[in-house]
């Protein structure tokens, strides 16, 4: 039985003779007396001789074939120039190349790359996201009607700073120190240069609708007119009712609070 | 079996053909595709059954042939070399084949491919026996079925075809054996009341 297992691995090798001369023999002495193993070569040798079956096929099939100009045909294919880039047979090494079922993966990544390239076109192409160059500085209009009030912010507050000081001088100043005052060129100066101020503030007031400013401005420009028009013939009675009118209009105490609020509004 | 294989060439001529594809001369690479040409066609039609992959099998067999002829060594036998390339296509082939069109065979069990057809008839022609064998032999596993056409339909020895496969002449003494089992199994539900 243990030689039989044997055998029966080398049976296949036997039928086709590629077993040693002595295996043969000892084989073909085991067949003759082991009927068991007898019908298993035979039941192989069956197979065998029924695969033989398929030779007239093969060979039908092989003179259907043109050998002779065959070998022309393969040497036209392997040896002809190297395709260009765009060729079919280089595209079909990387699309067809790839297993069936990763084509849609392929095709749905394409897909995606040409959108999304299309969109960030697109957004790029879009005026208003457009990248400035860096030799342009572009600022939006808002930004530049917030700096234009900035601006009037500060030109009245410096205007309402230098007219208080001014006016404080004239109000705190006893009779003679006031007409010495008047009649130095520099205060005078300063009056007229603040006059020259209201004129440049005025269109800043207007344009920003700083009206409570606006008045407290205005007063104070007809104080500097008067003041400026009478300083050379300035009688007691004209310093006392100017001295009345700031006190009566509370001039020092608007401007404050003017101020105060100008500087809370920072923009 | 009678099959025009060609004429034979030595192993000189072979090796003087070579040195001549290497310099790129064309007609040496017909001589070369005209004497190996039949046996490639066979081992690949014995493995697919079907005349246009095996001619397909054969161009691919020789553009690969020109494009490694660099690689080959002097000593080595051509005809095994040129086998193996061939051997690889056909099993690359049938691979791809097998993903596309979702062949079952890969991995059942041979109990589970060995079902009698209800539709069988108990006695068949010859062209049912060859129907049926053949697809018995598509059944056999990759290598069985290498070996199986290499030794039945290219009657190479059991040496050259462990050369081509790469494997000891032991393990293609086993393949074959296997094989032959396989295929009587697979076709004894058909081939029974003959047998």
């Amino acid at each position: 039985m243990k030689d039989c297992q044997k055998i029966r691995k080398d049976l296949v090798a036997f039928l086709y003779g590629e077993l040693d001369q002595d295996d043969q023999m000892r084989i073909k002495a085991h067949l003759d007396v082991c009927s068991f193993c007898r019908d298993e070569a035979k039941e192989l040798g069956f197979v065998q001789k029924e695969s033989e079956s398929l030779i007239p096929e093969l060979s039908e099939t092989m003179s259907s074939v043109d050998w002779e100009t065959l070998p022309y045909k393969i040497a036209d294919e392997v040896l002809k120039p190297e395709p260009a880039p765009d060729s079919p047979r280089l595209k079909k090494t990387w699309f067809f190349h790839v297993q069936p079922k990763w084509r849609p993966v392929f095709i749905g990544l394409l897909f995606g790359i040409i959108i999304g390239s299309l969109a960030t076109s697109l957004v790029l192409r879009t005026p208003n996201l457009q990248v400035a160059r860096s030799s342009e500085l572009i600022f939006t209009s808002d930004f530049l009607e917030k700096a234009d009030l900035e601006v009037a912010r500060r030109d009245t507050l410096e205007y309402l700073e230098k007219s208080q000081y001014l006016l404080l001088d004239f109000v705190q100043s006893s009779s003679e120190e006031f007409t010495g005052m008047w009649t130095n060129e520099v205060a005078l100066q300063k009056a007229r240069d603040l006059l020259s101020k209201k004129k440049f503030i005025n269109s800043q007031l207007d344009k920003f609708h700083m009206a409570k400013a606006k008045k407290i401005c205005d007063q104070i420009e007809y104080l500097f007119y008067e003041l400026t028009q009478i300083s050379e013939n300035l009688q007691p009675e004209d310093l006392k009712r100017i001295r009345d009118l700031i006190q009566e209009r509370q001039l020092m105490l608007k401007i404050k609070l003017v101020k105060k609020e100008l500087k809370n509004s920072e923009v | 079996m009678s099959m025009e294989t060609g004429q034979q060439a030595n192993n000189g001529e072979v090796y003087l053909l070579i040195e001549k594809i290497k310099n790129g001369d064309r007609e040496a690479f017909v001589t070369m595709t005209r004497l190996y040409q039949r046996k490639v066609f066979a081992l690949a039609y014995s493995f697919f059954r079907n005349k246009e992959d095996a001619l397909d099998i054969v161009q691919e067999t020789f553009l690969r042939v020109y494009q490694k002829i660099e690689q080959f060594k002097k000593g080595r036998n051509f005809q095994n070399w040129l086998l193996q390339i061939t051997k690889n296509l056909c099993i690359d082939f049938y691979r791809k084949r097998q993903n596309k069109d979702h062949y079952l065979n890969e991995g059942m069990d041979i109990s589970e491919l060995n079902v009698r057809d209800p539709q069988a008839e108990e006695t068949h022609n010859a062209s049912d026996i060859n129907r049926i064998l053949s697809n018995c032999i598509k059944r056999l596993s990759e290598k069985q079925r290498m070996v199986f056409v290499m030794k039945q339909y290219n009657q190479l020895e059991y040496s050259e075809i462990a050369q081509i496969l790469n494997v000891a002449t032991g393990t293609v003494k086993s393949l074959h054996f296997k094989a032959t089992q396989n295929l009587r199994t697979l076709a004894s539900p058909y081939l029974g009341s003959q047998s």
